[in-house]
């Protein structure tokens, strides 16, 4: 074939295949999807896979994503992250004198929502301690628009103290004895101690002072502050706020929610094409060259031989597949890698398409033009690769495109029954985790709708281009 | 190529199958028992060793000398439990307990029971209950759709049939089953979300009435997922027959269109369309098995679940081999009903089709 043909084919293929309505979708889809696995460390961060397996310290967890507002009448409040640059220092190193250095911030928050942020988190202080056995201190004060104020914590600042506000018992007591003046007596009879160890601190301190505050606690909307001082004793004791982080733990978070780990589940499903896409199409690809060229050795042999292949053909084809990549997956369990789940989709996956191949290739051998090659002197191998292989292949891509939805479904039920590469991040281990963490009897619809959806779509997306190339390469489907 | 011939090729294509898994389920086995035995004699030389504090005493004196015996004792246990025998034949061992289905127990019970072979003749009715029922259904479905969409090619039913069929086996059917629970269980909370009782099981009548009900969700998502290619696929044979010039005939003779189809073209469409269901059938199950799984409907899913979950490698060996015994079973199945019910059968003739 010489490469004018090439082109003169190609556009004779475009023009038909322009007519497929569902291919050029298909074709929208794919471009999508790849531009997504391409672009992922670009749209989210590029170190996911690595992070993916630990816990994402200090992001909720199970929270939904933050558009979720817009669907309930409970508003929630989202994650939010504040730094050194969002704070207002009042006093830095003052001193006030007999060694006593004093350091003061203060930051607003602007509560609108219904459930106020999960839990308060201030960490990193750089604290440097001249003697470690007498720590610096930290007093916490919450001004509240209403004008109430409440001493949160006034506590020990050592080096690397983490605060988690809602966690800390003095807190908790703190924000008791302030809210049970506003409680109905009655609520409290005989419940103080069930009321201090199950309430929700954040929710109180920011509700409206009425009583059922500690039952059930109304959101007061309004701007608060809050104030954060440190007094240090010794001479040499070190403050450095810049690398400071505070963390308002949110009821929401970010594009996807997270799921029980805290990660963000929209870099998951993000990194997720990656991995469904690599193994769809390098099994489509892998399993039909195999295939055709099993086929095509097959027929062109003739005889024992070709007897022989048929019959090791039908043994490897009904070989069920599942139950085999089960057994296989969970002795290899912990060690699987992508490539080997490639493998094994690969070994059970060219059956049918040598099949198809074979009888192709036995038609074409009988032409007339084989026949004329041969008597012209042509060998086995230009035989096969000038005039059997052309004639195939248009049919082999439509088969291609055809056979990565299985693969994908394929990876992903590996991946969902806990078999896949635990280092990957696919949307079958995704949803594993959600199962195994009872997800859908809880609820977490944006762990369990997204990933599921996109395995869908890559299995459409292909369906979609398979059939087309179908009908476009395959006359005799046409008149259908 | 005689019929007799095809069958004895596809039996003897079975049987290796069932080899190559028996040989695989064996060498799994063997290094399991392998690791539970090791295991088991450690635990033996140390019950020995309190249960004399003379030796005890005697061998804490002296590392070395406790050395030696800790060594006698462990290679006289190995030899005793056969495990210096070369590895492919304690394998070869193995083969005849996989045959026999006696696979050991299980770690903790499931079920209420220990042993490997009651846990899984326990699970497979209840697969069969579920798995049956929504196949016919399916079935009934996919074929009155697919004939009705084969006689009006190219209309709106038609064209829905087809997308429906690409849309529904591009979905990963346990997740529709998860799907199904967060909306008719969390949401609406109109079915259980799994199991095939109330715990406690109901009595008498009520009972049966029960596990209907836990069985809707399952059913109905099997059904979802599969009904679509069903009825695609039947329509296609039903439009490659229609064309056939038997049919025109039929026409041409003034036969009603309703018995052209139901009885010409329908009865001509039977065997590709009987094989295909027993063969997608077949294909279905994994998925399904995995549904099961989702639902946690006590059946062969629910043990693939738990034993992949727990560890239960004994389990998941029983399990595998049996699902690929029965799957090898069906099959030999279909190849007889496509040999009986197509009187062309001839291997060499179809597959030029």
């Amino acid at each position: 074939m010489r490469w004018v043909d090439v082109k003169e084919s190609l556009k004779d293929f475009w023009f038909e295949f322009k007519r497929q309505k569902g291919g050029l979708l298909g074709i929208f889809l794919l471009v999508l999807l790849v531009f997504t696995a391409l672009a992922a460390p670009y749209l989210t961060e590029p170190d996911i896979p690595k992070k993916w397996t630990t816990y994402w310290e200090g992001n909720p967890t199970n929270v939904p994503p933050v558009w979720y507002n817009y669907f309930t009448t409970k508003k929630l409040a989202p994650h939010k992250v504040l730094t050194y640059d969002d704070l207002k220092i009042t006093a830095e190193g003052q001193d006030l004198g007999g060694g006593i250095k004093y350091y003061a911030f203060e930051f607003d928050y602007n509560n609108q929502y219904d459930l106020p942020p999960k839990d308060l988190i201030i960490k990193e202080i750089g604290v440097q301690l001249a003697d470690l056995n007498s720590p610096a201190q930290i007093v916490i004060t919450l001004y509240r628009p209403d004008g109430q104020k409440i001493e949160l914590l006034s506590a020990d600042l050592v080096e690397g103290s983490i605060y988690q506000i809602a966690k800390i018992g003095i807190v908790r007591n703190n924000v008791f004895n302030w809210a049970s003046q506003f409680e109905d007596p009655k609520n409290l009879q005989g419940r103080v101690e069930t009321i201090k160890s199950t309430m929700d601190v954040m929710e109180i301190i920011f509700a409206k002072t009425e009583p059922g505050i500690l039952i059930d606690p109304q959101p007061l909307h309004g701007d608060y502050k809050f104030q954060v001082e440190i007094f240090t004793f010794n001479e040499g004791d070190k403050i450095d706020l810049k690398p400071m982080q505070i963390v308002l733990t949110g009821r929401t978070y970010g594009l996807m929610g997270t799921d029980y780990k805290g990660r963000d589940l929209w870099a998951g499903l993000i990194w997720g094409t990656r991995v469904s896409l690599i193994v769809g199409v390098s099994v489509a690809v892998l399993s039909v060259l195999i295939g055709i060229a099993y086929g095509v050795t097959s027929a062109y042999l003739g005889g024992w031989k070709d007897e022989f292949m048929q019959r090791v053909n039908e043994f490897v084809a009904s070989i069920p597949t599942l139950p085999i990549l089960i057994l296989l997956g969970a002795a290899f369990k912990g060690h699987t890698t992508l490539w080997t789940i490639v493998f094994l989709l690969v070994m059970f996956g060219w059956t049918g398409i040598a099949k198809v191949a074979r009888s192709m290739a036995l038609q074409i051998k009988e032409q007339t033009y084989v026949e004329a090659a041969r008597a012209l002197g042509a060998g086995t191998g230009r035989i096969i690769f000038k005039h059997i292989m052309p004639q195939i292949m248009p049919y082999a891509f439509a088969v291609m495109a055809l056979s990565v939805p299985g693969a994908v479904l394929t990876e992903a039920s590996l991946s969902f029954l806990g078999l896949g590469d635990p280092t990957a991040v696919t949307w079958g281990q995704i949803l594993y985790d959600a199962q195994t963490n009872s997800a859908t009897i809880n609820g977490y619809w944006w762990w369990v709708i997204p990933p599921g959806l996109a395995i869908s779509l890559v299995a459409l997306t292909f369906v979609l281009i398979g059939v087309a190339l179908d009908r476009v390469l395959n006359p005799r489907l046409k008149r259908l | 190529m005689g019929y007799g011939r095809y069958l004895a090729i596809r039996l003897l294509n079975a049987l290796l199958v069932l080899a190559l898994v028996t040989l695989l389920v064996s060498v799994l086995f063997t290094k399991v028992a392998e690791e539970d035995l090791k295991s088991s004699i450690q635990e033996q030389i140390n019950m020995k060793l309190r249960a004399n504090p003379e030796l005890q005493k005697s061998l804490a004196a002296d590392p070395e000398k406790f050395q030696q015996w800790y060594q006698r004792e462990y290679s006289r246990l190995i030899h005793a439990y056969g495990l210096d025998k070369p590895f492919w034949v304690r394998v070869l061992e193995r083969t005849k307990d996989t045959l026999l289905l006696n696979f050991g127990n299980t770690k903790t019970p499931i079920f209420g029971e220990t042993s490997v072979k009651k846990i899984i003749a326990a699970a497979i009715p209840r697969t069969v209950l579920l798995f049956t029922t929504a196949q016919i259904i399916v079935i009934l479905i996919g074929l009155l759709l697919g004939v009705k969409a084969a006689q009006v090619a190219g209309s709106a039913l038609d064209r829905a049939v087809s997308i429906i069929a690409m849309l529904t086996s591009s979905i990963p059917m346990w997740w529709f089953g998860m799907i199904a629970i967060l909306i008719f269980s969390f949401k609406l909370g109109w079915f259980p979300s799994g199991g095939m009782t109330s715990t406690p099981p109901k009595e008498g009548f009520a009972y049966y009435v029960d596990i209907l009900y836990h069985m809707v969700l399952p059913v109905g998502t099997i059904v979802f997922v599969l009904f679509g290619g069903w009825a695609w696929t039947t329509r296609n044979i039903m439009i490659g027959t229609m064309q056939e010039d038997f049919i025109m005939a039929a026409r041409a003779k003034g036969v009603p269109e309703r018995k052209v189809i139901y009885g010409h073209a329908l009865r001509a469409a039977a065997p590709p369309i009987i094989t295909m269901t027993i063969f997608s059938l077949l294909g279905s199950l994994g998925g399904a098995i995995i549904t099961e799984g989702v639902f946690n409907w006590p059946g062969m899913g629910r043990l693939y679940w738990t034993a992949l979950q727990q560890n239960e490698t004994r389990l998941l060996m029983g399990v595998t081999f049996v699902t690929v015994a029965l799957y090898l079973i069906s099959m030999i199945l279909a190849d007889l009903a496509y040999g009986y019910l197509d009187p062309r059968v001839k291997v060499g003739a179809s597959q030029r089709t």
